[in-house]
């Protein structure tokens, strides 16, 4: 074997670990997408409530209440399919409400992420224009784009304990 | 031959009120189970509604109702639960007419335990902050999430005594040979002739309760917002 030959496998096999290196090491990085996605959909549920509550007291602030939180709920939802990659489910081995199922039929998922999306915009448009009739039907079309993945993709909340 | 049949009665143990929301609490509560299991959320509050409607007209019924349904008259101390207990194993034990020594504590228990979980459900939060209890405005999205997380430990915890109320329902029928179930349906048991039945109460005073409770459910699902 010539200087020249050895010299190339070696670089390859070097190559070849770096890349396997980066695999493994790609865990740490899936994990930690859970605390923060579940802390971001947290504001995001948060935040529809804050609006419903105004809505069942029949008392609605719309400055306070009513935009800002459509605003969170806009802003958070334009990133909310980064947030579910590959290999940061239950294999993990933290304690996650996310079902395999999101990447195993990761296209309905998708769909039903940018769904999502949709109404979030909508949700921030009818905030801004102040009408009563529109928020409401908006809230419980945006709850419900929440709910559709939610009872697919989601465990319910009796399969586990309260996440903290 | 006359004589015999003279000796027994049908005696009247469950006025209708108590029958009503003996049963309806059967349905309300079998349809909150499946409504909350299946998420369907929208269903599983007015289910809620009508059991706090139904656990509220039983402690009034309570107070002011006929008198096997009282509290007063059922409701024993630890001396006459534990003399009570202690006979458990006989089999020729007497009717008790009305809720017996023991099974009293289980109907505390349950109508206690269904108001529970029914307040901590009043509280609740769901994930897509949608479907809230009504009284989830005084409380936070994560305060409510987890009032959620206790409102079904608290049914599990009924789901038991449930359990133990219907093995006790068994275990009478079984071994003591004694039909519990027919008197919850049709109001009467086969009793001695002497015995002392059970004196009802005018309709209107459960109108009156009605009246009452369905004001204070009202309220309670609108928020207090009026």
């Amino acid at each position: 074997m010539s200087a020249f030959a050895f010299r190339r496998i070696a670089a390859a096999v070097f190559v070849v670990s770096v890349f396997t290196v980066l695999e493994v090491s790609a865990g740490p990085a899936e994990i930690a997408q859970i605390k923060p996605r579940q802390d971001k959909l947290r504001d995001m549920g948060g935040a529809l409530k804050a609006i419903n509550d105004d809505i069942k007291r029949g008392r609605i602030d719309w400055d306070n209440t009513v935009i800002p939180n459509a605003q969170t709920i806009k802003d958070r939802s334009v990133y909310l399919l980064n947030w579910f990659p590959k290999g940061s489910g239950p294999e993990t081995g933290k304690k996650t409400y996310a079902l395999p199922v999101i990447w195993q039929k990761n296209d309905d998922f998708q769909k039903l992420g940018k769904a999502m999306q949709t109404e979030a915009a909508k949700l921030n448009e009818v905030a801004l224009k102040k009408d009563e009739a529109a928020l409401k039907a908006q809230v419980l079309a945006t709850g419900k784009a929440c709910k559709a993945c939610h009872d697919t993709y989601r465990s319910p909340d009796y399969e586990k304990e309260n996440e903290e | 031959m006359e004589a015999a049949l003279a000796d027994t009665a049908d005696l009247r143990v469950w006025d209708l009120p108590v029958r009503a929301m003996h049963w309806l609490l059967v349905i309300g509560i079998g349809v909150c189970w499946w409504s909350g299991i299946n998420n369907e959320l929208e269903y599983h509050t007015y289910a809620g509604y009508a059991v706090l409607w139904i656990v509220l007209m039983r402690l009034y019924w309570g107070l002011v109702g006929s008198s096997t349904a009282r509290f007063v008259n059922f409701v024993r101390g630890p001396k006459a639960i534990l003399d009570y207990a202690t006979t458990l194993h006989r089999r020729d034990t007497p009717h008790s007419h009305g809720h017996n020594a023991l099974g009293a504590i289980s109907i505390v228990l349950m109508l206690g335990l269904v108001l529970a979980v029914v307040t901590l459900g009043l509280f609740a939060v769901d994930v897509d902050g949608l479907y809230s209890g009504p009284l989830s405005l005084y409380v936070s999205f994560k305060q409510g999430r987890h009032l959620a997380h206790l409102h079904y430990d608290w049914f599990n915890i009924l789901l038991w005594v449930i359990g133990l109320h219907l093995a006790a329902v068994i275990f009478y029928f079984i071994y003591k040979r004694q039909n519990l179930i027919g008197p919850m349906i049709s109001g009467k048991r086969q009793g001695a002739a002497g015995e002392t039945e059970m004196t009802h109460v005018p309709l209107w005073r459960f109108v009156i309760g009605a009246v009452i409770a369905t004001a204070i459910v009202y309220a309670v699902s609108v928020g207090f917002y009026f």
